[in-house]
């Protein structure tokens, strides 16, 4: 494959999406939505930095030996970081994002084979993998094209409200940005393959998102039913001793389309006179509803990592909120919260799977299209 | 120059090209004719590097395409039946797109593609290709297959969207192109349009070489079988008389009008015998078969 050949369709490509009325509207419609949702965000931002300064306000201002302003002893405030704009972004990357995708995609070949230009473009010195790939690349630098403007105008919106982010928070824009592309080629690749497989580009858009919802409706839905199946019944609370207090966490997260769901109901202890002592009855009850809960996990995670949408919340929310998307992977955790947000490193180690998953995922979808149009008759 | 050894290509188990064996000489302009369906444009596209063949070979300028489809497109042009282009493009930014191919530097892609919208009569033309008529798609089709200058030229129905004014601007350039050294390969399924420029057909039927040569040849192989006999047409002015010679097989008569069975061209003698007889003779001549009804016998087949 000679890269001169290669690149000679990418830019041709590249350039056919870029100029393309479709792909400018709803890229438009993207960055004036996360716009909005950035604006929107940063006030969010601007009144837990308000809240922030005026706790440390107050603990300056109270007794430096006894701090009371916080929840307990030794507790100091956490000052927010402004990842948390970028959270708003991460629905309509989900939504507008996968549009976006899915329309650049859906009639790259489709659309050649009904025009019949491939005929004309394979007349010429041009290697089949080489269009394909070529095509591939045009598409992934029109996403990425995309992506880089989606920042651009985000760190420019931080600027212009004075909000200047730190090397570290930077490099976590950087990574976000790199996930959400991520999560935009998984698309853009069901939508090439289906646009190879399919005759007509009307038949690949359907093929696409029949895909598309199953992959972001249906799928969580049949990963919830195969973790009932497969986890049996909930186990009943003992009907004689008492309640004991829960204090655990809790933990309910939803990405767009639903699915994604725990729930904690760990237990401690139980006070009876003045003496702390557990039963034995809720203790067994505990374990019971920790494994149940942890079998019923683990098959709907496994399930999630087939959708895209799921793999780029979790990784997502592990750049934007590390803290959170820490209590959401290790729900039944008995430490106690670390006071320390994690790092960027660290957030991202606790996803790996994910990450691996979003990479998988478009990269099979690739294969399957590099097969079918290296072996696609042309008459 | 054009070579196919044994070709083959079958289709989900159909057969549609069947052991072909053809060759055409450097210059020459063949004519590849054949009904719908004969397996005329899969040759075409085994031919062009476009698809792979089943069984068998086929080389141009004796480079194995299967073997090196890159360096036979090079050397070569197509111009597919019903070319397409992309229609968010001029047919300018079309050829330099399909140009780049040819690894030609810009100022050379400009000049080029200049020359050929001017020999197609598409320059000046602003409309996107998405806009274009089919004729003008034909034509930008050919300038397409001939933006690299190839040695040889593919035509799969070059005629098939064009106006008469367009049938006899092709005509001109394709006797331009052969003229220049060029071997010109028009796949057709129009007889006529094969019989204005080429000099040598192939007729293919049912994915096999039925006939190759002239097309006096070809339609001399094809006629119906008359054993050796020659047949000889005879028309007088006066009322013809009987005809007396060890060569005539028989006589159809219709009244000054006769069709003569000779063993052999016995005109000569057949010219003296009514002279002296004093019949002014109006017509006589070898009846040759007609191309049309041998053709037409073949896409009935």
């Amino acid at each position: 494959m000679a890269a001169e050949r290669l690149f000679t369709v990418a830019r041709k490509e590249f350039s056919d999406h870029i100029t393309s009325r479709r792909f400018v509207i709803i890229l438009a419609l993207l960055l004036v939505i996360s716009a909005i949702g950035m604006h929107t965000g940063i006030g969010h931002y601007n009144d837990r930095l308000e809240s922030y300064n005026q706790q440390l306000q107050q603990m300056e201002e109270s007794d430096a030996m006894v701090k009371v302003v916080g929840p307990y002893p030794g507790w100091m405030p956490e000052k927010p970081s402004i990842m948390l704009v970028f959270n708003a972004m991460m629905s309509y990357m989900t939504t507008l994002g996968g549009v976006l995708a899915i329309a650049i995609g859906f009639d790259l070949v489709s659309k050649e084979k009904e025009t019949r230009s491939l005929k004309s473009l394979l007349s010429h010195p041009v290697y089949r993998d080489e269009i394909i790939n070529g095509k591939a690349l045009g598409g992934i630098g029109a996403l990425g094209f995309a992506m880089v403007l989606a920042l651009a105008i985000s760190l420019a919106m931080l600027l212009v409200f004075s909000i200047v982010p730190t090397l570290d928070e930077f490099a976590a824009i950087l990574v976000f940005g790199a996930v959400s592309l991520g999560f935009l080629l998984a698309y853009f690749a069901i939508a090439l393959t289906m646009s190879t497989v399919a005759k007509e580009s009307g038949n690949a858009l359907i093929y696409t998102l029949v895909i598309f919802f199953a992959v972001t409706t249906l799928l969580p839905v049949l990963g919830m039913m195969a973790g009932d199946a497969f986890a049996g019944d909930r186990p009943e609370p003992p009907q004689t001793a008492p309640m004991p207090t829960p204090v655990g966490r809790s933990v309910t997260g939803t990405a767009s389309g639903g699915g994604y769901f725990t729930t904690s109901v760990s237990t401690k202890t139980v006070v009876h006179g003045g003496e702390v002592e557990v039963d034995p009855e809720w203790q067994q009850y505990e374990e019971d509803v920790k494994a149940y809960t942890e079998k019923r996990m683990l098959i709907n995670d496994v399930t999630n990592l087939i959708s895209p949408q799921m793999n780029y919340y979790k990784v997502a929310m592990a750049v934007t909120n590390p803290r959170i998307a820490v209590m959401m992977n290790s729900p039944y955790s008995t430490k106690p919260m670390p006071e320390e947000t994690p790092g960027l490193a660290e957030a991202l180690s606790q996803v790996w799977m994910n990450i691996a998953a979003l990479i998988v995922f478009p990269s099979v979808f690739f294969a399957a299209t590099y097969i079918k149009f290296m072996r696609m008759d042309i008459r | 120059m054009i070579q196919t050894e044994n070709l083959t290509k079958v289709y989900n188990g159909k057969t549609a090209v069947d052991g072909l064996n053809l060759e055409v000489g450097e210059g020459e302009i063949f004519g590849f004719l054949g009904p719908n369906g004969a397996g005329k444009s899969t040759t075409i596209l085994m031919l062009t590097g476009m698809i792979e063949p089943t069984g068998g070979r086929c080389l141009v300028d004796g480079i194995e395409v299967a073997k090196d489809p890159l360096k036979v497109k090079k050397i070569i042009g197509y111009l597919p039946e019903d070319v397409g282009f992309y229609g968010n493009l001029t047919a300018e930014q079309n050829l330099d797109y399909f140009a780049r191919f040819y690894g030609m530097d810009a100022k050379e892609r400009k000049t080029r593609i200049a020359e050929l919208l001017a020999l197609v009569h598409l320059d000046g033309v602003t409309q996107k290709a998405g806009e274009y008529s089919r004729g003008m798609k034909q034509r930008l089709g050919l300038a397409q297959a001939l933006i690299n200058d190839p040695r040889v030229l593919f035509l799969d129905e070059p005629t098939a969207n064009l106006d008469p004014e367009g049938v006899r601007e092709y005509r001109e350039l394709v006797e331009h192109l052969a003229g220049e050294g060029k071997t010109v390969f028009v796949s057709s399924h129009i007889l006529s349009e094969v019989r204005e420029v080429c000099r040598t057909v192939g007729l293919l039927a049912k994915g096999k070489l039925v006939a190759q040569g002239t097309l006096e040849e070809v339609a001399r192989t094809l006629a119906p079988s008359d054993g050796d006999a020659v047949r000889i047409v005879v028309e007088t002015r006066e009322h013809l008389p009987e005809l007396d010679d060890p060569g005539i097989i028989d006589v159809e008569r219709n009244g000054n009008r006769a069709i003569v069975r000779a063993k052999t061209d016995i005109r000569d003698r057949l010219a003296a015998t009514l002279f002296e007889q004093g019949v002014h003779v109006r017509e006589m001549r070898v009846e040759e078969p007609d191309i049309e009804d041998v053709f037409m016998a073949i896409y009935r087949r």
